[in-house]
C-alpha cells in the first residue's frame, strides 16, 4: 500500500491554475523530493498534502484514505516549514511538548521521546532557550525536532536548509539523510536545488509550470531524460543544446552533421526538427585531423581544481565542456573538439520530448 | 547610536522635570487639598505645612453611599473592558485572518461607530434603556462604554494580529490543533501586548467617562465621576469632600496600569519565523 497517493490533483486560485493534473504514487518509507524551478508549483502541491490548501481537483489519499476535506491535525503528517515558525513564546523543550501534546502520551513518554530526539539532533543544551536564543541551524534542528517527536506516518519539508549557509546545508543535508535511513519516515521533499535532490531522493519528481515532467531515481532522471527541460534542469553545468534537423539520414545542424546513431533510427522521421542534447562531459578535446573534429574557439577556461570548464564557441553554437583539469587549454585558444554522440540526447524540437529509448 | 553628551543628558532631564511638574501638579494639589483642614483650604498663599486631616474622607464615607458608587465604578469599568476585549478580540481575530476584498469596508464600519459624537446619541440610548427598563443599571453603561470599547479594542488587536505569522497556526494546525485551540495557545498570547494596551483603554475609558453616566444612572446605579460631581451643588461645593473623592477615583486606574504594563513587552514574535 502506497503512502501517499495523488491522482489528477489540480489546484487553482480564482482564475490561475497553479497545479495541473498531478499523479503520483509514494511508497512507504520512500523519501520523494519534489524539484523545479521557482514558481513551478511544488510549495502548492506539498501544502495540499498538509491539508493547508484545498485540493480543487482530483485525489489525495494518505495511507489509503482519500483526504481531501480531511482537517490537517488527522492527516499524521508532520512538517518542516521553509521558515521553521517556531513558537517564539515557547522554549525548544515546550515546542516539543507542544507538538506532542495532540497525542495523548503519558508523561514519562513525553519526557523519552523529547530526550531522545534532543539527542539524535544535538539539541540536549539548547532545551530551555527560546528561539530567538538560537542560530539558524539550531533554529532548522528545532523544527526538525518538533516534527520528528511526534513520529509522524510522513514528513513534509519545504526547502528546510535554503536560509543555511553553504557549509551547515552540507552538513544538515547530510543529516537529514542518515535520520530518514534510521527512521524509515515516507519523506516528502520540496527544493529546487538538484544536488539536495540527487543526493537525498529514492525518487525525484520534477515539476515546471504545474505540471509533473518526470518521475524517476536520480540515475534515471540523469541518465534517461524524458524531456528536453529535465536534460537541463539536472546536472551541472547544464547539458549542452544544439538544434538541428534531420536530412538524408543525416542530423544536420549549423555547421557540421553527423550520420543519426543506429539507435535513433526508426525514431526519428525525415525532416524532423531535433535537438540535440550533449552534457558537457560529452564532450571532449580532438585532434586536427580528426575527421569528426569540429574547429571551437576557447573563450574562458574556468579550473575548477580536478576538472575544468571550457566556454566554447563552435561555429554559431555556444557550448560548455567539462574536461580533465590537466588538459586544460588557455582562454582564447583555437583548438578542435569532438561531441560524443552514443552519449547524446535528442528531444523532438517541438514536443521536448526525448526520443531516447525507454 | 553614541551616547549622548553631558549637555544632552541635562537638557533631557530638565524636559522630563518639565513635564512630570505639568503633570504631577493637579495630583498633587488633588492629594493636599484632601487631606487639608476645611479652614485653611483656601488661604492664599496656599499653606503647604499642615496638620493633614481625614474629615473629608470621613465625611465623604459617612454621609453618601460613596462606597456603593465605587462598586458601581468598578462593575462598569471591569464588565465593560471584560466584554470589549472578549468580543473585539474574536472579531479582529476574523478580520485580519479572513481573506476578502470586502473585509476593509467591515473595519472601518465598526471604526466609523467611533467616530459619532457621544452627545448625540444620548437621547435615544436614554429612551432606549427607558422602555427595556434599564435605565439606572451598571448594565446600561456596560453596554454604551462596549459600543465605544469594541472598535478601538478591533483596531488594535487586528494590528497586532496581523504581526502574528501565518505559518504559525499552520504549524499549529499540522501539529494536531485546531482552529480554537491555535487561536488560544499561539495567536493569542503572541498579542498579549497588544490586549494589555486595550485593556488599559478601555478601562480607563470607562473610569473616566461622565456624559453617559450622568445622564442614564439615577441614586442606583451611579458611578464615582457623577457622584463627586453631586458635591458641587447650588449652594456650596463641597471642595473637601471633592478633592477626597477625585483621590480615591485615581487608585483603581494606577493599579489597573501598572498591572497591565507588565504585558507591554515588545518583540514577542521574535525568531520564530526567519
Ligand atoms: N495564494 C495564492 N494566490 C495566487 N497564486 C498563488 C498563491 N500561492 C501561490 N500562487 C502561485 O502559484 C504558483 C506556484 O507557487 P508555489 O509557491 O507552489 O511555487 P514553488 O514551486 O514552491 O516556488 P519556490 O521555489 O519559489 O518556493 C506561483 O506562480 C505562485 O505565484
Ligand atoms: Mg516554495
Amino acid at each position: 500500500m502506497s503512502a501517499i497517493t495523488l491522482s489528477n490533483v489540480t489546484k487553482r486560485y480564482g482564475a490561475v491554475q497553479v497545479v495541473h493534473g498531478v499523479d503520483l504514487e509514494i511508497d512507504k518509507g520512500e523519501f520523494v523530493v519534489l524539484l523545479g524551478p521557482s514558481g513551478c508549483g511544488k510549495t502548492t502541491t506539498l501544502r495540499m498534502v498538509a491539508g493547508l490548501e484545498d485540493v480543487t481537483g482530483g485525489k489525495l489519499s494518505i495511507g489509503g484514505q482519500v483526504v481531501n476535506d480531511v482537517a490537517p491535525k488527522d492527516r499524521g503528517v508532520a512538517m518542516v516549514f521553509q521558515n521553521y515558525a517556531l513558537y517564539p513564546h515557547m522554549t525548544v523543550r515546550q515546542n516539543m511538548e507542544f507538538a506532542l501534546r495532540p497525542l495523548k502520551l503519558g508523561a514519562d513518554e513525553v519526557e523519552r521521546r523529547i530526550n531522545e530526539t534532543a539527542e539524535i539532533l544535538g539539541l540536549s543544551e539548547l532545551l530551555a532557550r527560546k528561539p530567538a536564543q538560537l542560530s539558524g541551524g539550531q533554529r532548522q534542528r528545532v523544527a526538525m525536532g518538533r516534527a520528528m517527536v511526534r513520529t509522524p506516518d510522513v514528513f513534509l519539508f519545504d526547502e528546510p536548509l535554503s536560509n543555511l549557509d553553504a557549509k551547515l546545508r552540507t552538513q544538515v543535508r547530510w543529516e537529514i539523510g542518515k535520520l530518514h535511513q534510521r527512521l524509515g519516515t515516507t519523506v516528502l521533499y520540496v527544493t529546487h536545488d538538484q544536488v539536495e535532490a540527487m543526493t537525498l531522493a529514492d525518487k525525484i519528481v520534477i515539476m515546471r509550470d504545474g505540471y509533473v515532467e518526470q518521475v524517476g531515481t536520480p540515475e534515471e532522471v540523469y541518465s534517461n531524460p524524458k524531456t528536453s527541460f529535465v536534460a537541463t534542469f539536472i546536472g551541472s553545468p547544464s547539458m549542452n543544446m544544439i538544434d538541428a534537423r534531420i536530412t538524408d539520414g543525416r542530423i544536420e545542424a549549423d555547421g557540421f552533421s553527423h550520420p543519426v546513431p543506429t539507435r535513433f533510427a526508426g525514431r526519428v522521421t525525415e525532416g524532423q526538427d531535433v535537438t540535440i542534447g550533449i552534457r558537457p562531459i560529452s564532450i571532449e578535446l580532438a585532434h586536427a585531423d580528426d575527421e569528426r573534429a569540429l574547429p571551437a574557439t576557447v573563450e574562458v577556461t574556468e579550473f575548477l581544481g580536478n576538472e575544468a570548464l571550457l566556454d566554447l564557441r563552435v561555429g554559431t553554437h555556444e557550448l560548455v565542456a567539462e574536461i580533465p583539469a590537466e588538459q586544460r587549454v588557455p582562454s582564447g585558444t583555437k583548438t578542435h573538439i569532438r561531441l560524443n554522440f552514443d552519449l547524446a540526447h535528442f528531444f523532438d524540437a517541438g514536443t521536448g520530448r526525448s526520443l531516447n529509448a525507454e | 547610536m553614541s551616547a549622548p553628551s553631558k549637555r544632552q543628558t541635562v537638557l533631557v532631564y530638565l524636559l522630563l522635570a518639565v513635564v512630570l511638574i505639568v503633570f504631577l501638579t493637579p495630583i498633587y494639589l488633588i492629594a493636599s487639598s484632601s487631606v487639608k483642614p476645611s479652614p485653611i483650604m483656601f488661604q492664599k498663599p496656599p499653606a503647604f505645612l499642615f496638620t493633614p486631616t481625614l474629615e473629608h474622607y470621613e465625611s465623604l464615607f459617612g454621609m453618601r453611599p460613596f462606597a456603593k458608587f465605587m462598586l458601581n465604578s468598578l462593575v462598569v469599568s471591569f464588565g465593560s473592558t471584560a466584554f470589549s476585549l472578549t468580543f473585539g478580540t474574536l472579531a479582529a481575530y476574523a478580520i485580519s485572518r479572513i481573506r476578502h476584498k470586502r473585509m476593509n469596508d467591515v473595519a472601518f464600519w465598526i471604526l466609523s461607530m467611533r467616530m459619532f459624537p457621544p452627545i448625540a446619541v444620548v437621547v435615544p440610548y436614554y429612551i432606549i434603556f427607558k422602555t427595556v427598563g434599564l435605565l439606572d443599571t451598571p448594565l446600561a453603561l456596560i453596554i454604551v462604554y462596549s459600543t465605544a470599547n469594541i472598535p478601538l479594542t478591533v483596531w488594535l488587536m487586528k494590528g497586532f494580529f496581523d504581526e502574528v505569522p501565518m505559518a504559525l497556526e499552520e504549524a499549529a494546525a499540522v501539529d494536531g490543533y485546531g482552529l480554537f485551540e491555535t487561536f488560544w495557545r499561539i495567536t493569542l498570547p503572541l498579542a498579549a501586548p497588544g490586549l494589555a494596551v486595550s485593556a488599559v483603554f478601555c478601562f480607563v475609558f470607562s473610569w473616566n467617562e461622565f456624559l453617559f453616566a450622568l445622564m442614564l444612572t439615577g441614586s442606583e446605579a451611579q458611578t464615582v465621576t457623577v457622584a463627586v460631581m453631586s458635591f458641587w451643588s447650588s449652594d456650596a461645593v463641597q471642595w473637601g469632600r471633592i478633592m477626597a473623592g477625585s483621590f480615591i477615583i485615581l487608585i483603581p486606574g494606577v493599579i489597573f496600569v501598572l498591572t497591565c504594563q507588565r504585558w507591554l513587552v515588545r518583540g514577542l514574535t521574535m525568531g520564530s519565523v526567519k
